[in-house]
C-alpha cells in the first residue's frame, strides 16, 4: 500500500523536529548573541559615561576646592565652607590644608566618615600625600597619588585616594582623601544603573572599589574603560548579570519560544491531521478495494458511458459477457462493438429516446448482443443516471444481464407445455374417435350382416327364387335402417361442431394478435425471426369464435415460422421476417357484408406443386412430428366462420396464407 | 335344414343382434338372442349338466349392466364351460381386451365390423368343438356307469390289472388264488366291453 503510516516516514517526522530545533537553537543563541553584543555595548558607553562623570566630579571638586582657597584654614568660614563640600560630596572623606612642608594645617572629616583614622594614624599614609602633592608640584595642577587600603574596625577597610591640589602662590596644598568606594556609590547609587556593578581596578586587575549589585555569578557581561587621573590610572570595569539584563532579553526569548510551542503545536496538528488523512485515505483505499472485488464478483455486466455514449467503464462480468477485452470497450462510442450492425439504427434511435429525457422503466429493457464469434444473446439492461458530486449528470450505469439461459428455460418450459397440451388434444380427439367409431360400428355391422345374409340366401342354389323375396326384402329395408342410423351418428357430431357458433361475438384483429403473440414472440425469437403485426387502419371487427381464430392464426404462423428454419434464409439476407395483416376486404359479390382479411407472410422457400395439390388434405404432413391436421382443420374452421383459407407464393420468395372472416356488423 | 347347434347372441344392440341372427339363418344356423348378459347368465344358471346339444356363446364387450367380461368370467367357472365355446365382438379399442379373454379361455374374437361369413366359420367351428367336448363328456359318462357296474372286488383287480401286474402277482397282492382272479377278469372284460387288458386300458386313459 501507498499510504502506509509505517516505517518510510518516521525518519521524515524526526528529521523534521531535529531541524526545527536546531533552527530554534540556533535563533535563540543568535538573539542571545545579538542581545550581548548590544548590551555590551551599552556597557562601554555606560562605562564611557561613568569614566566621564567621575573626572567631571572630580574636576567639579577641583573647582568647588578652588573655591575654598578663598578664605583662610583658620577662618570659620572655611570650616563652614568645607563642611558644605563634604555634605554634597559624600566622596570626599576628609580635607586637608597643608602647608608648603606638607605639615597639616586645618582638617576636616567627612561625617559620613568621622572616625576614618582611628585605627591607623594619618601620618602612615604620608608617602601617599607626599606623592600626590610632588605630581602637583609637577603638574602644577590637581594630582593623584596611589590609592592605598585603610584598614577599618571589624575587618573591613576602604581603599583610598589621596588628591593633592597646590595652592595658588604656592603657599600650601589643599589635599582631598576619596574613598574610592564612595566615588562609585555616588555615580551609581544617582543614576538608573542599579542593576550594574562597577569596579575599580588596577591595571594588573586588583580590584580596588566596587559598586551596585555584588555579582556571583561568572555568567556576566562586562565592559572596561581606563580611568586616567594625572598621577595615577585605573580600570573601570562595569559588570552585568545576564539574567537581570532586562526584560527586552526575556521578550525575545519568551516570543521565541512561545512561537516554538505554536510551532511545535503547528506540528503536531499537522502530524494529526496528516495520520487523519492517511487514515481516511486507506479507508478509501479499502473501500475501493471492496468494491472492485464486489465489482469483479459480480455476475451482471456493468458498464458506464458519458453523456456522449462513450464507454468509460466496464467491469470483467461484462467484459466476458460480449467476449470482449476492457481496452477494447473503453473510450468506445456508438456503434458500441457488441451491437448486431443490422440492429445499430435502432439502438441508436433508443438511446437518443432515452438520453432525452425518458427514464427507462425500472425493469429495464430487452436487448440483443453480438460477440465478435458472431454469436448473438439476449441481455436485459437496466440503467439508471449517473449523477456526480456536483448533483449534475454525467453519463449512464447499466446494468446487464445475459437472458440466454433464461431463455431456454421459458423455450423448454413452453415446449413441454405445448407437447402436453397437444397429447392432451390427442387424448380428447382419441377418445372422441373411439366413441364415434363405436357409434358407427354398430349400424355398419348390422348393415354388413343384413348384406352377408342376403348374398348367402341369393347364392343358395336350393332356395326357390320367389320364397325367399320377403326375406330379402325385408333385409333390405333394415339396412336402408341401419344406413340411417348411422347418418344420424354423423350429424349429431356435427351438430356439436356447430353449436360453437353460438360463441361468436366481434373481436378486433388486435385482440386476436395479442392473445398469441407471447407465444409467437417465444418462438420467433429462438430462430431469429422478426414477426411484424399489422393492423391497416379502417380494419373492421371480425365476427368469429376467438379461440378457434386463434389456433387458426397459430397454426399458420407457426406454420411460417417452422417454414423458416435457422440458416434459410439466412439472417444477412434481411428476410429473416415474418409479417401478420389484418385488413379490410372487399364484400363478396352478391352480399353486401364486409370481410376482414388476414395474411401470413413468410419467406421461406415455398411450397411445392406436390405440397399444395394436398396441402389441405386431412393427415397428410411434410413434418416429421405432424399429425397433417393443422391446416385441414383451419380450413374447416374458417370455413365454419362462412370463409376462404387460401395461400400463395410470396415475393421475392417464401407464402402467404389469406383467410377471411365475416366483420362484425 | 337347420344345422345341429345353437348360437347364443348376446348383445345389447338390437340391430346387431337381429342382423346376425337373420344372416345365421341364411347359413342355417339356430340362434337364440339374448339383450343382456344378465338375462343369458339367468338363463345358463338352470342348465344342471350344461348344454344338450352343440351351442356356442357370441358375446359382446361393451354392454350395459353385467359386461360381456363379467360373464365371460362367470362361464369359466361352470363344469360346462368347455362344451360352450365363447366368441367375443369388440369395437377395435377393445381388441387388447378381447386378446386377454382369449388367452383365458375364450374361443375367439371378432373385431366389428367384421366379415361376416368369416365370422360365421368361427361360429361353425366352435360348434364343432362343443360337439366334440359333448361326445367326450358323453364317453365319460358311459364309462363312469360301467365302472359302477363292477363288484368292489372287480373294481380292485382291475386296477391291478390295468397297471400293468400278472394274474399271479394280483393272486398274490390280494391273497386269492389265481384261479379266482381269472374269473374276475372275464367278468370285468365283459362288463367294460372289452376283449384285451390293452383295450382296457385305453379304455381307462382315453381322456
Amino acid at each position: 500500500m501507498k499510504f502506509s503510516l509505517g516505517a518510510g516516514r518516521w525518519w521524515l517526522w524526526s528529521a523534521l523536529c531535529a531541524l526545527l530545533l536546531v533552527l530554534l537553537g540556533a535563533l535563540v543563541f543568535l538573539a542571545r548573541a545579538y542581545e550581548d553584543s548590544r548590551r555590551t555595548e551599552e556597557l562601554e558607553r555606560t562605562a564611557t559615561e561613568l569614566v566621564a562623570e567621575i573626572k567631571a566630579k572630580l574636576n567639579q571638586n577641583v573647582q568647588a576646592m578652588l573655591a575654598l582657597h578663598g578664605a583662610l584654614p583658620d577662618d570659620s568660614s572655611w570650616q563652614r565652607e568645607v563642611s558644605t563640600l563634604l555634605l554634597e560630596n559624600r566622596e570626599i572623606l576628609r580635607v586637608e590644608w597643608r602647608d608648603r612642608d606638607l605639615q597639616l594645617q586645618q582638617a576636616q572629616a567627612s561625617p559620613f566618615h568621622p572616625f576614618l583614622f582611628d585605627k591607623l594614624p594619618r601620618s602612615q599614609f604620608q608617602p601617599d600625600v607626599q606623592q600626590a602633592c610632588a605630581n602637583a608640584r609637577r603638574f602644577s595642577g590637581p594630582a593623584y597619588s596611589t590609592s592605598y587600603f585603610l584598614p577599618q574596625q571589624e575587618g573591613r577597610g576602604q581603599e583610598l585616594l589621596e588628591m593633592c591640589h597646590l595652592l595658588p602662590g604656592g603657599e600650601g596644598y589643599m589635599v582631598l582623601t576619596y574613598g574610592l568606594s564612595d566615588l562609585l556609590a555616588e555615580r551609581i547609587g544617582r543614576s538608573t544603573r542599579g542593576s550594574l556593578s562597577v569596579a575599580l581596578t588596577e591595571s594588573d586587575g586588583t580590584r580596588l572599589a566596587i559598586a551596585g549589585r555584588l555579582t556571583r555569578q561568572h555568567d556576566t557581561l562586562h565592559a572596561v574603560q581606563l580611568l586616567e587621573l594625572p598621577g595615577s590610572a585605573y580600570t573601570l570595569r562595569v559588570e552585568q548579570e545576564r539574567e537581570t539584563a532586562g526584560i527586552r532579553p526575556k521578550a525575545l526569548s519568551s516570543t521565541l519560544a512561545l512561537l516554538a510551542l505554536a510551532l511545535a503545536g503547528v506540528l503536531a496538528l499537522l502530524a494529526y491531521d496528516v495520520r487523519k488523512r492517511l487514515r481516511t485515505e486507506a479507508r478509501l483505499a479499502e473501500a475501493l478495494a471492496f468494491r472492485k472485488a464486489m465489482e469483479d464478483s459480480l455476475r451482471t455486466g456493468l458498464r458506464a458511458r458519458d453523456m456522449k455514449g462513450r464507454i468509460t467503464y466496464v467491469n470483467p462480468a461484462f467484459c466476458q459477457l460480449v467476449g470482449l477485452p476492457a481496452e477494447q470497450l473503453i473510450g468506445t462510442s456508438n456503434p458500441a462493438p457488441y451491437w448486431p450492425p443490422e440492429r445499430a439504427g435502432e439502438y441508436l434511435q433508443r438511446q437518443s429516446v432515452r438520453h432525452a429525457g425518458q427514464l427507462q422503466p425500472r425493469q429495464g429493457f430487452e436487448s440483443e448482443y453480438i460477440r465478435p464469434d458472431g454469436s448473438r444473446f439476449p441481455v436485459l439492461i437496466v440503467e439508471a443516471p449517473l449523477i456526480d458530486a456536483q448533483g449534475r449528470q454525467t453519463g449512464w450505469m447499466s446494468a446487464a444481464l445475459d437472458l440466454s439461459a433464461q431463455r431456454k428455460i421459458e423455450e423448454q418450459s413452453r415446449a413441454s407445455q405445448e407437447r402436453l397440451a397437444a397429447t392432451a388434444r390427442l387424448a380428447m380427439a382419441g377418445e372422441l374417435a373411439s366413441l364415434i367409431s363405436h357409434e358407427l360400428n354398430q349400424p355398419l355391422a348390422a348393415i354388413s350382416s343384413y348384406a352377408n345374409g342376403s348374398l348367402n340366401l341369393l347364392q343358395d342354389t336350393e332356395q326357390d327364387g320367389q320364397a325367399m323375396l320377403p326375406d330379402l326384402r325385408e333385409a333390405m329395408q333394415r339396412i336402408a335402417d341401419q344406413a340411417e342410423r348411422a347418418g344420424r351418428v354423423i350429424r349429431s357430431v356435427s351438430d356439436l361442431v356447430r353449436r360453437r357458433e353460438r360463441e361468436r361475438s366481434a373481436v378486433p384483429a388486435q385482440v386476436l394478435f395479442d392473445g398469441i403473440a407471447p407465444l409467437v414472440q417465444l418462438q420467433a425469437r429462438k430462430t431469429g425471426i422478426e414477426v411484424h403485426w399489422r393492423v391497416e387502419p379502417g380494419c373492421p371487427a371480425a365476427c368469429c369464435d376467438a379461440t378457434m381464430v386463434e389456433q387458426v392464426l397459430l397454426n399458420l404462423v407457426r406454420n411460417g415460422l417452422q417454414a423458416m428454419p435457422e440458416g434459410h434464409p439466412s439472417a444477412a439476407s434481411g428476410l429473416r421476417s415474418l409479417e401478420l395483416c389484418a385488413s379490410a376486404a372487399p364484400p363478396q359479390e352478391g352480399s353486401g357484408r364486409q370481410w376482414v382479411a388476414f395474411t401470413i407472410t413468410d419467406h421461406g422457400q415455398g411450397l411445392s406443386d406436390e405440397v399444395a395439390a394436398r396441402l389441405f388434405t386431412p393427415f397428410f404432413t411434410t413434418k416429421s412430428e405432424g399429425m397433417g391436421l393443422g391446416l385441414s382443420l383451419c380450413r374447416t374452421v374458417v370455413e365454419q366462420h362462412g370463409g376462404a383459407l387460401d395461400h400463395a407464393a410470396a415475393t421475392p420468395r417464401g407464402t402467404v396464407f389469406r383467410f377471411t372472416l365475416p366483420a362484425a356488423l | 335344414m337347420a344345422k345341429d347347434g345353437t348360437v347364443f347372441l348376446i348383445d345389447d344392440d338390437d340391430a346387431v343382434r337381429d342382423s346376425l341372427g337373420w344372416l345365421l339363418r341364411t347359413r342355417r344356423l339356430l340362434s337364440v338372442p339374448y339383450p343382456s348378459a344378465d338375462k343369458f347368465w339367468t338363463e345358463a344358471q338352470r342348465w344342471q349338466e350344461g348344454p344338450a346339444s352343440p351351442c356356442c356363446a357370441l358375446l359382446d364387450l361393451r354392454m350395459p349392466g353385467m359386461s360381456g367380461l363379467a360373464l365371460f368370467e362367470l362361464l369359466r367357472e361352470q363344469p360346462w364351460f368347455a362344451q360352450m365355446p365363447v366368441i367375443f365382438l369388440s369395437g377395435h379399442a377393445d381388441v387388447p381386451t378381447a386378446v386377454d379373454a382369449v388367452l383365458r379361455g375364450a374361443f375367439d374374437f371378432c373385431e366389428k365390423p367384421f366379415s361376416d361369413n368369416a365370422l360365421v366359420t368361427r361360429i361353425e367351428r366352435a360348434l364343432e368343438r362343443s360337439a366334440e367336448a359333448l361326445a367326450l363328456r358323453q364317453r365319460q359318462r358311459e364309462l363312469q356307469q360301467r365302472i359302477a357296474g363292477l363288484t368292489e372286488r372287480e373294481q380292485a383287480v382291475m386296477q391291478l390289472i390295468a397297471a400293468g401286474l400278472a394274474n399271479k402277482l394280483v393272486a398274490d397282492q390280494l391273497q386269492i388264488s389265481v384261479r379266482t382272479v381269472e374269473v374276475h377278469r372275464a367278468r370285468i372284460f365283459e362288463k367294460m366291453g372289452v376283449k384285451s387288458v390293452v383295450e382296457l386300458v385305453r379304455l381307462l386313459h382315453q381322456d
